[in-house]
């Protein structure tokens, strides 16, 4: 079966931090148009593996593949160049700036005189903070000022405007009304039929068994083991999680099948 | 959590900023009255505005080391260390002012790159770095000249401490009036324009128009103030003083990089959120340097016009200058917590601090009530920042 290579494709990384080791060993790949949901408990480390993708931390070992081809993401700036975007669960905010600001904030837009060009990024983030939400207007206060669902347009528009190829969720429905999350899903599958990969983290299942392809379980550092959503139950996936258990006479899915 | 209403929001007019200004005034009128009409004389007024002016051009650039969640202590030591030598350079060395301006401001550099080295890339508190700082180049101020006092004669270079041929002329001054009256009427009109061709909303023209007169007014007041001081001996009145207009385009340079260029709006997304700012790729490291290296670049000017107004250089140059000039950031609004803070903010709490301070001079307040004051200011400034912000929801 020859295929296109994955969108992403992370091998053997490891990541210590003193003498624990955060991530050990751990292999996943994503696919373009797809969603693969990463869970364990908290510490199993799963933000750690992104964050090394995204260029938040440098990776001790192990290799990152984009799209075929090897790279080396040592800064967030690297990642956002290969089209990496993240959205974080703590949004990742500057809370005394305003939505403009934080949208593009680290590429800001410059004039020719290389000052910053604020009205042509005014314009172009009441654009893509409409696509999110008709009632957000108040864009020029501090962001300090608005709500949970404000607050993660801006997060998400960051993702948007740049063009994402492969996006990482970071429990993007924490703290949200349910208005709000019905709003994230169907965002995640606008992006996925554009052709967007994306790496959700979190610990609601539903949201794993409505929105991913395929899933992989972290355990203390380790993978547990990748599955197609669709092969495996809530509680074959919560056996993963909980006890690091792989549930008995279902195949790996080590690539997407779509 | 009540808000300011919206169409005062729009105008962009700080109401804390506004509450200085009426503040201001009315400590000026109340000494005026109490000191029997000698406060708001053309001649104390020149006095308190180039006398402020040292403390001011370091305060802008204190306002954005704070936003972006760091100190300077050192500040008054690094200014005594670089004045002291810039000084010995020219009285014992012999250099011209310009050569040894330039060394010391290369010394300055220097010292940024130490300190903000260890701040930004080791993660050393600044307050740490800087508090050795405030001794350490104390002593180093002592050493460049043995102590000895260091005079300077350079008549050009006196100029630029204010003082007797310290200002620029009537003429001068009135044509340097028109010219900011004209700058901010066409600033305020390309803004509007701008404005309306991207299909934003624009205020009536009647605020904006009212808006901009009124600093506008206050600039020709104070030509019109300067223009009326002539020193008995001299023929010509002073005109605005060199000092001050230094001041004036520090801090118009340095809100125009809050405002308008990145390196502004990384400081403060670093003040405001540092883990976000990180995330997000801004070259942190990189800008904490830089903005030392403008607090150096900065102190090298205040040395300088502190040293051309003394016409020399002492070991004691700028000794517990750091607090005045923490103290006018922090009067003018700058959160000590990091994230906010404005320039024009240090202009007025720096005019605050040293109108109270000479206002009570003429009172003939000794100096160890001036002291207790002026240190009880402080508090006060801080409890109105956090009876401010909660009032009006800019914490957390």
């Amino acid at each position: 079966m020859t295929k296109a290579p994955p969108l992403v494709e992370l091998r053997d990384i490891r990541k210590a931090f003193g003498g624990v080791k955060a991530v050990d060993g751990v292999s996943v790949n994503l696919y373009a148009g797809e969603v693969v949901a990463l869970l364990g408990h908290n510490g199993a480390g799963k933000s750690t593996l992104m964050k090394m993708l995204a260029g938040a931390y440098p990776i001790d070992t192990g290799e990152t593949l984009i799209a075929g081809e090897k790279v080396s993401i040592r800064t967030p700036s690297e990642a956002q160049a290969l089209g990496i975007e993240t959205i974080y669960q703590t949004l990742a905010l500057a809370d005394n700036l305003d939505s403009v600001a934080n949208l593009f904030l680290g590429r800001e837009k410059l004039t020719p005189w290389r000052t910053l060009d604020d009205h042509f990024m005014e314009g172009q983030a009441r654009k893509v903070f409409q696509r999110l939400n008709k009632n957000f207007t108040n864009i020029r206060v501090p962001v300090r000022r608005l709500s949970g669902g404000q607050r993660q347009v801006v997060a998400i528009s960051r993702a948007l405007y740049f063009n994402a190829r492969i996006l990482i969720m970071d429990e993007p429905c924490a703290a949200l009304g349910p208005e709000e999350t019905a709003m994230v899903g169907a965002l995640v599958k606008q992006l996925k039929a554009d052709g967007v990969g994306i790496f959700l983290i979190t610990h609601d299942m539903p949201d794993v068994f409505g929105l991913s392809d395929r899933l992989a379980v972290m355990k203390n550092g380790r993978l547990v083991g990748t599955y197609r959503t669709a092969d495996v139950t809530e509680d074959e996936v919560l056996g993963m999680i909980i006890a690091g258990k792989r549930p008995d006479g279902k195949a790996e899915a080590l690539h997407a099948t779509a | 959590m009540s808000q300011v209403p919206g169409w005062w929001r729009r105008s962009g007019v700080d109401l804390r900023l506004l509450l200085m200004c009426v503040l201001l005034v009315v400590m000026a009128i109340v000494f005026h009255l109490m000191s029997g009409g000698v406060f708001l004389t053309p001649e104390n007024l020149y006095n308190i505005a180039q006398q402020t002016a040292v403390v001011g051009i370091v305060s802008t650039v204190m306002v954005l080391i704070i936003v972006a969640r760091h100190i300077d202590l050192s500040v008054g030591s690094v200014m005594g260390f670089v004045g002291v030598l810039v000084a010995y350079l020219q009285y014992s060395s012999g250099w011209s002012w310009p050569a040894a301006s330039l060394a010391g401001l290369a010394v300055a550099l220097l010292v940024s790159l130490y300190q903000g080295g260890l701040t930004a890339v080791l993660g050393v508190p600044s307050f740490v770095v800087t508090l050795g700082g405030l001794m350490s180049f104390r002593g180093a101020a002592f050493l460049v000249a043995d102590g000895k006092t260091q005079p300077v004669n350079d008549e050009f270079f006196q100029r630029l401490g204010g003082g007797y041929d310290g200002g620029i002329g009537t003429t001068a001054t009135w044509a340097l009036a028109f010219f900011v009256g004209i700058v901010l009427f066409a600033r305020m009109y390309q803004k509007r324009r701008a404005r309306r061709r991207h299909g934003m909303p624009t205020e009536p023209l009647w605020i904006e128009l009212l808006l901009t007169a009124v600093p506008v007014l206050a600039v020709f007041a104070f030509a019109a103030a300067m223009n009326s001081y002539r020193i008995s001996s001299k023929t010509e009145a002073q005109g605005f003083p060199i000092p001050v207009l230094i001041w004036a385009v520090v801090a118009v340079t340095l809100s125009f990089i809050v405002h308008r260029t990145r390196f502004g709006r990384y400081i403060f997304a670093m003040g405001g959120n540092p883990d976000a700012a990180a995330l997000v790729g801004i070259p942190v490291k990189r800008v904490t340097m830089m903005l030392f290296a403008l607090l150096a670049v900065l102190v090298t000017v205040a040395a300088i016009v502190s040293i051309a107004r003394l016409n020399a250089g002492t070991n004691s140059l700028g000794t517990g200058m750091e607090l005045y000039v923490i103290a006018a950031a922090v009067i003018g609004g700058t959160a000590l917590s990091g994230g906010s803070g404005s320039i024009f903010g240090s202009v007025l709490g720096a005019l605050i601090m040293q109108s109270l301070d000479s206002g009570m001079l003429l009172l003939d307040v000794p100096i160890g009530k001036r002291m207790v004051i002026i240190g009880q200011v402080l508090i006060v400034a801080v409890v109105f920042d956090v009876l401010y912000r909660k009032r009006f929801g800019e914490t957390g």
